[in-house]
């Protein structure tokens, strides 16, 4: 990556959910893997993080949630297609049911990972998603 | 793999006398029942009482989480309820909060108001069986007043009520989410405790590991920031709020979680009986036998629940519930099978009580007090977890005690790095976990399990209701409730705000409506996410 911008990620746990450890845990390894981390932490919402996504011109959005409420996401793809955002990439994780991740992919989500999922594997995803 | 403890210490392959000989069975060890209590405080252990089995509960609206309760009920649930408010009620903002209405009965009961507890009770009874509120400890002033108020109007002696609805103020930092700031939360909590002492009730306080544990802390760290919290918060009740520590001694509660690491979770539990009677009688002087035994209760940890193979936690919560069981513990609550995915469904929730009966009634565990006493390794781990947190104990003593250490990071800071660890063992595969780094299976092959959750439009009507319901309250008087509150609240710290909650919290006002005129008071903005004004002309 030594040639090119570093990669911009934003970090976010979504609503009022406090599960924050996971969302540290990924933010940190981000960093470490040399991209440029935007963690915005707990208690925000979709209008929130839309916002910061803008003004901080991320490369990719990344949800952490551990809260069964997962419309907040969809309400999150809503307002990004609303500010033309699409091209951002949104990938979940946390502890969200098979058929809730197959709804959240189907609106729009580009991908979900399932709790114990590897840094190398969400990394790399990163990588690859930030290529095309 | 790594022969560690969690904490990081080797683990030889045999354990021999030489390993305890400094341990004298009178002063160190003694029997169940006698001083330092390592070995539990009854002689004769779950012959007197077994522990309580139970689940916990809390999902959609008061109604909904009602009917789960007596179905618990009849699953074989009769000693004690569990309950688990939502996200907004443990901020606290309400159900009709333009935030809150999005997540109202998410992860729990929408507990904001006397109204919804009227209905969370509804045909439950208020004694006989331990009644137990979790949540954030910003709410637990006005839970405690739920309990007040409800024991009044059933005609109820608030004595005969017991249980735990206050928890300690230090939730917010291990990711148990309320917004007010730290020295309020001391201040409200300092108020409930000391209603519940000087009125001799039987409720009991959350002053509790268990979440800085799930949030990635080891065991040794977990003893250390549980004595360090109960130190620094029995202090200022001795000595802010004139409290004798010998009455203080039924209020504290410890919640252990309780991994797979089995030998070590059991010295954990054994140690911290014995660290917490030290504490008890060399710092604060305990004149009696019971102000020496801290209660513990027992979690099965929801961290070791994996997503992938989610039956296989029906294993690791049955080996986990044992250690709890061998340990010494007042109770027992299970993260069950379906502890990655969401709240436990009916199936899980009966899963994880027949484990526990399958454990207290199959096994022959209730038969005998302590059974591992005397074993060299246990009680080798024993006196190590134990040396190891004193260490960090001391770190944080040295931060200036546990209010300062949270104020500079340091505790936090140190949680954190343990959880980073633990990530790193796990990925490196030094710590195997079956499904997850070993004996892995596609995901498409993976166990389908039934699962319980709550949609937008149940929010939304939890919402509505409230909306609705809010304008149809007495509100001459509530208005009068929240103008006695505001004026307390403006108050030094020492005025106890418990006397205008309990009045408030009849007069039906809500969480959000309490928690955020005594914000306004204290000059803080009355919405924690400063997005609707304060209803009250104050």
């Amino acid at each position: 990556m030594s040639n090119r911008r570093r990669i911009k990620v934003l970090i976010s746990v979504i609503g009022l959910d406090g599960h924050s450890t996971g969302a540290e845990i990924v933010s940190r390894f981000l960093m470490d893997a040399g991209m440029e981390v935007v963690y915005l932490g707990i208690y925000q919402t979709p209008e929130m993080i839309v916002s910061a996504a803008i003004q901080e011109t991320v490369d990719v959005i990344g949800i952490s949630s551990h809260a069964s409420n997962y419309e907040q996401i969809g309400l999150l793809i809503d307002l990004m297609k609303k500010d033309n955002l699409n091209d951002i990439p949104v990938i979940c994780g946390g502890t969200i049911p098979k058929q809730y991740a197959e709804a959240l992919i189907k609106k729009g989500v580009s991908k979900i990972f399932p709790p114990q999922s590897t840094s190398e594997s969400i990394i790399n995803y990163i990588v690859s998603s930030v290529k095309r | 793999m790594k022969r560690e403890t969690d904490y990081g210490y080797e683990i030889k392959p045999v354990y021999t006398p030489k390993d305890i000989e400094n341990l004298d069975y009178a002063k160190d060890v003694g029997d169940p029942g006698s001083y330092p209590f390592v070995r539990g405080y009854h002689l004769n252990g779950y012959r007197n009482r077994v522990w309580t089995r139970r689940m916990t509960a809390g999902l959609g609206s008061s109604r909904r989480t009602n009917e789960l309760l007596k179905q618990y009920r009849e699953m074989g649930q009769t000693q004690g309820i569990l309950v688990i408010c939502d996200r907004p009620s443990a901020m606290p903002i309400d159900s009709d909060h333009p935030v809150g209405r999005r997540e109202a009965g998410v992860l729990g009961w929408p507990a904001s108001s006397l109204l919804e507890f009227e209905e969370l009770m509804d045909g439950i009874p208020l004694t006989g069986q331990s009644i137990t509120l979790l949540g954030s400890s910003a709410m637990s002033s006005i839970r405690l007043a739920y309990i007040v108020a409800l024991a009044e109007k059933r005609g109820i002696d608030l004595k005969e009520v017991h249980g735990s609805v206050t928890e300690y103020p230090f939730c917010h930092t291990f990711g148990q989410t309320d917004n007010l700031p730290l020295d309020l939360n001391i201040k409200l909590w300092l108020d409930s405790s000391e209603y519940i002492v000087r009125n001799r009730m039987h409720m009991r306080s959350g002053i509790l590991s268990q979440h800085l544990q799930e949030s990635g802390g080891n065991n040794a760290q977990a003893l250390a920031i549980e004595m360090a919290m109960l130190k620094e918060l029995l202090g200022l009740l001795v000595n802010e709020r004139g409290l004798d520590f010998d009455d203080l001694a039924l209020l504290p509660y410890e919640l252990v979680s309780i991994g797979s690491r089995f030998f070590e979770e059991i010295a954990k539990v054994r140690a911290l009986r014995r660290m917490y009677a030290k504490m008890a009688k060399e710092t604060f002087k305990a004149k009696s036998d019971k102000a020496c035994q801290l209660l513990i209760a027992v979690h099965t940890s929801g961290r070791t629940m994996t997503y992938q193979q989610p039956l296989n936690n029906i294993a690791r919560c049955a080996i986990q519930t044992l250690a709890g069981a061998i340990a010494g513990c007042t109770a027992i609550d299970n993260a069950c099978l379906d502890n990655a995915y969401a709240e436990p469904s009916a199936f899980a929730a009966r899963m994880s009580l027949n484990t526990q009966h399958i454990v207290s009634d199959e096994t022959g565990v209730t038969d005998v007090t302590d059974p591992l006493a005397g074993s060299y390794f246990v009680e080798y781990l024993t006196n190590n977890v134990e040396a190891e947190a004193y260490k960090i104990l001391q770190q944080i003593e040295d931060q200036g005690g546990m209010i300062a250490a949270v104020k500079k990071g340091y505790v936090q800071n140190m949680v954190k790095e343990s959880a980073r660890q633990k990530q790193k063992e796990i990925e490196s595969g030094e710590r195997l976990i079956v499904g997850v780094n070993e004996l892995t299976i596609p995901p498409e092959e993976d166990d389908d399990i039934p699962i319980q959750a709550v949609e937008a439009s149940d929010s939304e009507e939890i919402a509505k209701r409230m909306e609705t319901w809010k304008k149809t309250r007495n509100l001459p008087l509530l208005k009068e409730k929240m103008a006695q509150l505001y004026a307390d609240a403006k108050k030094d710290d020492e005025h106890t705000l418990m006397p205008s909650i309990i009045e408030a919290v009849k007069a039906y006002g809500t969480g959000g409506e309490i928690m955020g005129v005594i914000r306004k008071a204290s000059g803080f903005h009355y919405d924690p996410l400063e997005i609707i004004d304060c209803p009250f002309d104050l």
